[in-house]
């Protein structure tokens, strides 16, 4: 991983030597222990702060759109031209990246793609459970093991698989296909499970199914950080915010949560790369990638579609064929 | 009866005594985390707890309460609760929080009857903190592990028992009628709750504060402000998850000829909450809205109050989706280290 990290290092800072970005979106060391975290680097001498390790969890196409926003110049002016951005991206970040490109949301000229090989991000709630609700003092990796202990002392060691995050366990797609850049190295291999998490969510009854989707969303605090690092939900007004009409209400009765959520997974479908950003956003633990991974099974198996590969492709939102399955059409 | 000690073997009988009164609210451990919820009994409560996920604020100020109802132009009004609350083991630095919150709520001129019905009919028995964690800093904005502000009875584990010592009048008759489970501490005891005191004061990282209400004040315009919120995603967990973060909305949901009047948590860091009815948005970007947030928490309170409105618990820090550390932030205001790149 080191190898890889000084690779970035280089590759940025000659992008920036030769003048051909802008901004750098990467990761940096973040303020706590096992934590990496977004930074935008504009700047060849600040290269060095770009890190890879196994906590560079954030997907940063979240951060791309706000940087071609539509401005109106000033009279008289001519608007300045937009920005060139380098993204640190794995798979999941590219697949986004892609997703955005299909969406009109970023220019795919202004772009460069480092396509980094990732071998799975560890899930440091997973390392919490395993020490048993205490936190992490501090902690190391080396060949694949971690070692941690907790603020109470207790000490544990494990080997990284064991604590990757579900999202990059049943990720079937590590390799960035799309990369302008590739830095060399190994990638996890693809997961031969698709949709793993949602099978044994599908073979539940109906009214189970309820009664998980209610438990889960009960917990909503209704923060948003679920779609705010979304780098899907980049509506300049989402429909919960709406006053004129209003769709949701203000307040925190259950069928409120239960339609912010079913509204942002539902528009997911099609869109959705299953990078669990939204998972791990979420301060009160609510289960989210059940639900999105469902609408991304449903989406593979009824249109077979997956997002974030090939830009000209429209998803199954915004598509039609004759041939398209109706069945979940009922009279009233 | 001003103190006592309470053997953990009576916890239950002390639970349950609590009951016959009050409604029991106390840190719960589940897979997610620890939350305040309501208790049956102490086998419920998870004593040797960091902190809860969420600050138990929502229980004065809910995250969502209807006001009144009104039919066809007629009001209901709402009676204000009245039910009686007991919170057991609520950390000192939350606690803080909540005498901060007074200060807003229970002004000369203003009074808000909900939040303060519930702050007279609550007895809040606070639990010192001897478990800090590395993004604590309650020390260097006010608080400590130790502090009694907001609580009636501050209470401390030590080993196998619970030293309790009232701090007001309400905590004071509450120690005295649960006297038949509570013995008289020995000089030994209170000598190992200083020693616990210190130790946990010793534990609690520093951050450097002095001098940001200055800085904050000249740093109105500066660079830096959009330096900071520059990786913000703008969602709402520093403040729905701040124990001092109050601000609400008020909504009147209208259906046909019925409808409610509700007050709702509200966030700074979301753009509806600047925006007026013309479109014009006084807040635009995210830069505006960080700023508002520090700048509330150390300059406009510190006006207004006298005191920081952010205890040091950390939350924020721990919660952020990207990482936004609060402690950087403020190191970067009172200029103690560059800690976050500069926009160009």
């Amino acid at each position: 991983m080191e190898g890889i990290e000084t690779k970035i290092r280089e590759t940025a800072k000659a992008l920036f030597s030769e003048k051909k970005i802008d901004i750098l979106i990467g990761h940096e060391k973040g303020s706590l222990v096992f934590h990496s975290r977004p930074v935008m680097i504009r700047d060849a001498n600040d290269t060095e702060r770009l890190v890879w390790n196994s906590f560079c969890t954030n997907n940063l196409a979240v951060y791309l759109p706000r940087f071609f926003e539509p401005k109106k110049p000033k009279k008289g002016e001519v608007p300045p031209p937009l920005p060139r951005v380098a993204v640190i991206a794995k798979g999941c970040d590219a697949r986004s990246i892609i997703g955005l490109v299909r969406e009109r949301q970023v220019p795919r000229q202004n772009l460069i793609i480092i396509g980094v090989p990732c071998e799975g991000m560890i899930d440091k709630s997973k390392l919490e459970k395993l020490l048993e609700g205490d936190f992490i003092a501090s902690g190391s990796i080396k060949d694949g093991g971690t070692s941690i202990t907790g603020f109470s002392g207790k000490r544990l060691d494990i080997k990284k698989e064991q604590v990757l995050l579900d999202a990059c366990i049943e990720c079937a797609f590590p390799v960035v296909e799309d990369a302008d850049i590739a830095i060399a190295g190994t990638s996890r291999k693809p997961a031969t499970e698709k949709y793993k998490t949602a099978k044994s969510f599908s073979e539940k009854s109906p009214a189970e199914r309820w009664r998980y989707f209610a438990q889960e969303i009960s917990k909503c605090i209704r923060c948003y950080a679920c779609r705010q690092v979304c780098p899907n939900c980049y509506c300049k007004e989402c429909f919960v915010e709406q006053t004129n009409p209003r769709w949701v209400s203000a307040g925190d009765d259950l069928s409120e949560k239960m339609v912010f959520h079913i509204g942002r997974v539902f528009h997911q479908a099609g869109r959705c790369v299953e990078c669990d950003a939204c998972v791990r956003a979420c301060p009160v633990g609510i289960d989210i990638r059940t639900f999105t991974q469902k609408v991304a099974q449903d989406v593979k198996e009824m249109f077979d579609y997956c997002p974030g590969f090939s830009p000209e492709v429209s998803p199954p939102l915004c598509a039609y064929r004759l041939d398209d399955r109706q069945e979940f059409i009922t009279e009233p | 009866m001003k103190q006592g000690i309470l053997t953990l073997s009576e916890l239950t009988k002390f639970i349950e005594l609590l009951k016959t009164s009050y409604k029991v609210f106390a840190p719960v451990k589940k897979e997610e985390g620890v939350f305040f919820e309501e208790v049956n009994s102490a086998d419920d409560i998870a004593l040797g707890y960091y902190n809860s996920k969420l600050p138990p604020k929502r229980l004065f100020l809910p995250q969502c309460e209807v006001l009144c109802t009104f039919e066809n132009g007629q009001l209901v009004e709402i009676p204000i609760a009245d039910e009686k609350c007991a919170i057991f083991g609520m950390r000192p630095c939350d606690a803080l929080a909540l005498s901060r919150i007074d200060m807003v709520f229970d002004k000369e001129d203003l009074k808000d009857p909900y939040y303060l019905a519930r702050r007279k009919n609550t007895v809040l028995l606070s639990l010192v903190c001897d478990k800090p964690l590395d993004t604590c800093f309650c020390t260097s904005v006010g608080g400590g592990p130790s502090s009694g502000d907001g609580s009636d009875i501050r209470m401390v584990h030590l080993g196998n028992r619970l030293l309790l010592e009232a701090l007001t009048e309400k905590g004071e008759s509450l120690i005295s009628s649960a006297k038949q489970f509570l013995k008289k501490p020995k000089q030994s005891d209170l000598e190992e709750k200083e020693k616990i005191v210190a130790e946990s004061e010793k534990k609690v990282p520093r951050i450097k504060v002095d001098g940001i209400k200055e800085n904050l004040e000249k740093g109105f315009n500066l660079p830096l402000w959009s330096a900071i919120a520059e990786r913000c995603l703008g969602c709402g967990v520093c403040t729905y998850l701040c124990p001092t973060c109050y601000c609400f909305d008020i909504t009147d949901e209208v259906k046909g000829e019925k409808g409610k009047r509700i007050r709702t948590w509200d966030s700074c860091q979301y753009p509806l909450f600047t925006l007026h009815a013309s479109g014009h948005n006084p807040r635009p970007s995210k830069t505006e809205r960080m700023r508002q947030r520090i700048m509330h928490k150390f300059f406009y309170a510190v006006e207004n109050f006298g005191r920081t409105f952010c205890v040091g618990c950390g939350r924020c820090v721990r919660s952020c989706p990207v990482n936004l550390d609060l402690r950087e932030s403020i190191e970067l205001i009172t200029g103690n280290k560059a800690c976050v790149s500069t926009r160009k």
